[in-house]
């Protein structure tokens, strides 16, 4: 098996000892880019696949430096010293967050070969050994990068490692099926069964999404994550509907039921963008709803999982 | 379905009751022993010390009041109420007579002294003063040396006025030859003396003091045993009866002579471990290898149940939590929770490398979740062949939550050892005394706990040019400003590190004489190999192996202000040298309630930052950890700094011109990569600057013919001797805590608790030969069910296969904590890993418990 060690790709972060999205004690890879902007999404700063900078404006010094960096300018201080900062002139040239001289503004986002980030992973391998763990990417949309991912992919499996995968299957089916051979553990999003909701909530339809899934599932085991999201798919209609989709398709080992919760809220913030969230006023789930979506489920016959409950 | 987790059963009632008895005690001060110390030593005056101090322990022996507990199994008690304390006048006494009306009511391990007992105390201590060692020691000690002291460098004080305690005899000796056999060992060695030889005359002096001794160690069993049967004649329940019954047989048999049943073996065991603790007020005694010492007497007991056999050991785990020690109101808050350090393991391996797990071990394990006290202080033995079965075992005892078992790793100690002029057979037999400190057993006088030195104070003085505050302590190695380069900072450091560390080996010397001339031990020393082949105590160098083990802590502070000064000032320039000092002597802008800012540097810190703030924080951060433990992928650094600004930018807006320049200096500095995120950089530099203090410490010899070896490890003093530190350039405000152990500072291992544990196996822990320490904290849900054990298991063996020494885990939530803080009355039960033992946590001084509650908890 030849691999491309110099194959770039873009990466936001590296989250070592992860301990639900696949076996053992793992480290998630979370790659730029996805091809849906839902309005729940907590990692909004992956949605774009170049660079973007954030913005915490608590660490700000007022130093101004970011605004004489900005080749663009579109970093300007008013004359009281308010920041402002448009989202649209930016090109993530990253400039700015080079000069800030505290933390304030952070660079997600990063250019990296196959090669640098498997000697990042490295850093973990005991713990892999020992644990029968190994790596998961994530994102945005790890199929987004097809090409980075199904080096890294391969590259991982010369270590000897355990791979894992989480996307939301809205790519061309000939490059899913790239990828496929050199995952052991795909865990994939259904957001909703209704297209035009579905089109609503996430910027694109879920034709090519759930026809990927069946694809996928004849041949390769799966799970299939529901973001449970207030307003949006909190029925038991939708969660139902969700369930018996699952049922019908062979290979699903379990629907991994994620609770909403508005943590990236302040992400959205220092991004300089709108929380969509806030239009619905969603407010978190209560428990009772959750195991009746759980029966509902198990009544479709296949098993459910809560969370990060094992 | 969970097949690993096998459960843990219920203690026996009796096993409750004596718990609850240790809880609902009122520690106290009792004055019998130091009334006859004082009156053995007036009536010996005049003989070789060594003699006194055997006349002494008769006479205590002979008539200190003894009592048996309810529902005891085991006899021998150090005091007559439950959970009290001694006081030994011969080490040092006045600051006992300075707390008389304090100690009740102190901030850590309070006392009661009852009137009357003061009273006694104030009458024997007139006999003392000019007698002790801390006297003696104080007046070898040079003006420097007390200097570096008083400015917090440095603390020997754990010796200076007390025992040495530290060692770990020769239980196995007793338990097959009983006292009698030891005095039979002294009296073949004094007949084989020679006149030829004149140390002959000192030697006989010594085995004479051996057999007295133990004669009244024998005696003292049979004043247990006719007590016990006055209480059997007296006892109308027919099963205490025979209880006692039985009781009184033992104490006839051992320790005078070989044990024969298990229960005998247990109550021989437990009179070694008593009257040591009678003989001197070292801490420390610790058991070592428990499982292997006695597993013989349990293997070979056919008659006894396995219940049984347990409820035994249960008892002694109770008892190791009866005995108790005071010490000053400092020493205190350094040793917080009532602890005695009394070390016990099971696992590892044998002398010829053969895995030696057997089935007392897993019993231990058991003990250890009946019991759930914090004493002992329980470790585990970890090498590349420890079963599996063993280690899921630990690992389940670990995630109820007490804090124990610690494991160790034998890749690294035994080499460790071995590097230090040890045996491969001996080093491959070594046991852990007090914190985790590894020693050959019975052959060691390991001297372990022989000072607190206090890293980061180093480089505060070198930030100053060999000033601490306003006083010249160490040498001129150049002011802060003038400093170009990483380089030429570390040259200082290196410097001022070599001038204090040969001053803490000068005042750890002077201790030693002291205690060699004044306080030599012949109930221990007998039982230590080979004070009897060489006729002479412990004290004099009668081990075979003899090391002085003084432990350094703020190890990651320093690593992570050098980082922090190579890159912000010498790489990026975003900061000059001189305009750091300058915000370091202002607190980084930030207000200084005890006013010594403004005393040391002439300088005012900000108006910044109420304590109210920490409220919120608290808030906040438990609003994120529940929806963290349901679910989601969220940037944890980002969170993190958010409840961090959130605290320390509060009073930002108001603070104007300079105030505002030393705060954002400090924020500048604090964006580095710290120590505890597995960067290769500032590990590498960590590692350095703790390897400079280990290279220095392992120059010097003490007088018992041994050599200096380094530790890292703090008990609880980093909360201590932060309060001597300055502002740091990683941003630490002044008089805050530092980094405890080989431990990344509190929060700053952001990348989770694999790449901490990576970072921490980095730093060579070989050449820290008298102990790290690495206290690790995890939230219960991310260690729950099988899955979470393997992981758990898998964590462990990962760290050790990478070359870490030492681990101990704290698996508690933080809203349990914060409770008990509020509530101590609900959670009496509620035991924690302080740093290299447990401790009753409502017992722990605020600022510990704090610092606890702030260790970064790892929640996934």
């Amino acid at each position: 098996m030849e691999i491309q060690y110099q194959t770039e790709g873009d990466i936001f972060d590296i989250q070592r000892f992860s301990l639900n999205d696949g076996p053992g004690i793992r480290t998630i890879v979370f790659l730029k880019g996805c091809p849906l902007s839902c309005w729940w999404c907590s990692n909004p700063e992956s949605q774009r696949r170049r660079p973007v900078v954030m913005y915490n404006e608590a660490e700000c010094l007022h130093c101004r430096r970011c605004e004489s960096a900005c080749k663009q300018h579109a970093v300007t201080f008013t004359e009281d010293g308010v920041r402002h900062f448009s989202d649209d002139i930016c090109i993530g040239s990253g400039d700015c967050a080079a000069v800030c001289p505290s933390q304030a503004l952070v660079m997600k986002g990063s250019r990296i070969t196959v090669e640098n980030l498997i000697n990042e992973l490295k850093k973990e391998r005991s713990m892999f050994r020992r644990s029968g763990g190994g790596v998961t990417l994530s994102g945005g949309d790890p199929l987004m990068q097809i090409d980075f991912a199904v080096e890294l992919l391969k590259a991982c499996k010369a270590q000897g490692w355990n791979t894992a995968i989480e996307t939301e299957c809205c790519a061309e089916r000939e490059n899913i099926l790239r990828a496929v051979p050199y995952i052991d553990h795909i865990m994939v999003d259904i957001k909703h069964m209704d297209e035009e909701k579905h089109r609503i909530f996430t910027g694109v339809s879920n034709r090519l999404i759930l026809d990927n899934i069946r694809a996928v599932a004849a041949f390769s085991p799966i799970t299939i994550r529901v973001p449970v999201i207030p307003h949006v798919n909190n029925t038991e209609k939708e969660i139902g509907d969700i369930a018996r989709f699952a049922a019908a398709l062979p290979n699903v080992q379990c629907v991994n039921l994620l609770p909403y919760h508005s943590l990236g809220e302040n992400k959205y913030k220092m991004l300089g963008r709108e929380y969509k969230m806030n239009r619905l006023s969603a407010k978190s789930l209560d428990n009772e709803a959750l195991e009746k979506y759980r029966s509902l489920v198990e009544q479709a016959g296949v098993p459910c999982r809560i969370g990060d409950e094992s | 379905m969970d097949v690993l987790e096998k459960g843990f059963s219920q203690p026996t009632d009796r096993i409750k009751a004596l718990r609850n008895a240790i809880y609902d005690a009122t520690p106290t001060v009792e004055a019998d022993r130091a009334e006859l110390i004082t009156a053995s030593y007036k009536e010996t005056e005049g003989m070789p010390i060594v003699i006194r101090r055997a006349k002494a322990v008769e006479k205590i022996l002979n008539e200190i009041p003894i009592a048996i507990r309810d529902n005891d199994l085991i006899a021998g008690v150090l005091t007559v109420s439950v959970h009290g304390c001694q006081i030994y006048p011969e080490y040092s006494y006045d600051w006992v007579e300075k707390e008389f009306d304090t100690m009740a009511t102190r901030m850590a391990d309070p006392f009661a002294i009852p009137k009357d007992t003061a009273k006694r105390l104030h009458e024997v201590f007139q006999y003392w003063p000019g007698k002790t060692t801390s006297e003696l020691a104080t007046s070898y000690m040079s003006q420097p040396c007390l200097d570096a002291q008083a400015n917090g460098i440095f603390t020997v004080g754990n010796y200076y006025f007390n025992g040495i305690g530290h060692v770990c005899v020769d239980y196995g000796k007793v338990l097959q030859k009983g006292f009698a056999g030891i005095i039979q060992e002294a009296e073949e060695a004094k007949a084989n003396l020679t006149p030829l030889d004149p140390e002959s005359i000192k030697k006989q002096q010594f085995y004479d003091a051996v057999i007295i001794s133990y004669r009244a160690a024998i005696q003292y069993a049979n004043r247990y045993a006719d007590l016990c049967s006055q209480l059997a004649a007296k006892e109308s329940n027919a099963a205490r009866k025979a209880e006692l019954t039985q009781i009184a047989a033992n104490c006839r048999q051992v320790p005078e002579h070989p044990a024969t049943t298990w229960w005998q073996a247990c109550q021989s065991f437990w009179f070694v471990q008593l009257i040591l603790q009678i003989e001197s007020s070292g801490h420390s005694i610790s058991p070592g290898r428990f499982d292997q010492y006695m597993y013989p007497f349990l293997a070979a007991d056919t008659n006894i149940s396995h219940d049984f056999a347990q409820e035994l050991l249960d008892n002694i785990w109770i008892k190791f939590n009866d005995l108790n020690k005071t010490r000053d109101d400092v020493s205190d808050q350094a040793f917080a929770g009532y602890a005695l350090f009394q070390n016990i393991q099971c696992g590892g391996q044998n002398e010829d490398g053969i895995d030696v797990t057997n089935p007392l071990s897993y019993m231990m394990i058991d003990a250890g979740a009946h019991v759930a006290m914090a004493a002992p202080s329980f470790s585990i033995r970890y090498w590349n062949k420890t079963p599996d079965e063993f280690l899921y075992r630990a690992c389940e005892l670990v995630r109820l939550g007490y804090g124990y078992p610690a494991m160790y790793n034998d890749e690294v100690i035994i080499p460790a050892l071995e590097n230090r002029g040890i045996n491969l057979k001996d080093a491959r037999n070594y046991c852990i005394i007090g914190c985790v400190e590894p020693q050959v057993p019975h052959k060691t006088d390991g001297w372990h706990d022989a000072a607190f030195f206090n890293i980061a104070k180093v480089l505060d003085v070198t930030l100053h040019n060999g000033r601490s505050g306003k006083t010249q302590l160490g040498p001129k190695t150049g002011e802060m400003k003038d400093f170009q380069n990483l380089g030429s900072l570390m040259v200082a450091y290196k410097k001022q590190m070599s001038y204090f560390v040969r001053l803490l080996a000068e005042a750890d010397n002077c201790v030693d004489f002291a205690h060699m001339e004044r306080c030599p031990l012949p109930f221990e020393s007998a039982m230590v190999d080979d004070c009897i082949g060489r006729g002479k105590s412990v004290q004099e160098g009668g081990a075979i192996y003899n090391f002085t083990g003084p432990q350094a802590f703020g190890v990651a502070d320093n690593g992570d202000s050098f980082a922090a000064i190579q890159k912000h000032v010498f790489e990026n320039k975003e900061v000059t040298m001189a305009q750091l000092a300058e915000a370091m002597d202002h607190n980084f802008g930030y207000d200084d309630a005890t006013g010594k800012i403004q005393q040391w540097f002439g300088t005012g810190g900000g108006q910044c930052c109420s304590s109210d703030a920490n409220m919120d924080e608290r808030q906040i951060y438990e609003a994120v950890k529940r929806i963290l433990s349901a679910n989601g992928n969220i940037d944890i650094d980002q969170l993190q700094r958010d409840l961090k600004t959130g605290t320390e930018n509060c009073a930002a807006p108001a603070s104007t011109g300079d105030t505002a320049q030393y705060q954002n200096i400090k924020r500048i500095m604090e964006n580095t990569t710290w120590f505890g995120n597995d960067d290769d950089f500032v590990d590498q530099i960590t590692r350095e600057a703790g390897q400079i203090y280990a290279r220095e410490v392992e120059k010097y010899k003490n007088p018992r013919g041994g050599q200096f070896q380094a530790g890292c490890y703090p008990v609880s003093a980093n909360v201590l001797f932060g309060k001597d530190v300055a502002p740091l350039p990683d941003g630490r405000l002044a008089w805050t805590p530092l980094a405890d152990g080989v431990s990344p500072r509190a929060g700053c291992d952001t990348n989770g608790p694999t790449a901490a544990a990576m970072s921490v196996a980095k730093l060579g822990h070989e050449i820290f030969s008298n102990g790290t320490l690495y206290n690790q904290k995890f939230s219960p849900s991310a260690l729950a069910g099988d899955d979470g054990l393997k992981r758990f298991e898998a964590m462990c063996r990962a760290y050790f296969e990478n070359k870490g020494m030492h681990v101990q885990f704290n698996v508690i939530d933080r809203a349990t904590l914060l409770d008990a803080q509020q509530h101590p009355e609900n959670h009496k039960d509620l035991v924690v890993r302080v740093a290299g033992y447990s401790a009753q946590f409502i017992s722990l001084a605020k600022e510990v418990q704090d610092n606890i509650i702030s260790r970064t908890e790892h929640t996934f």
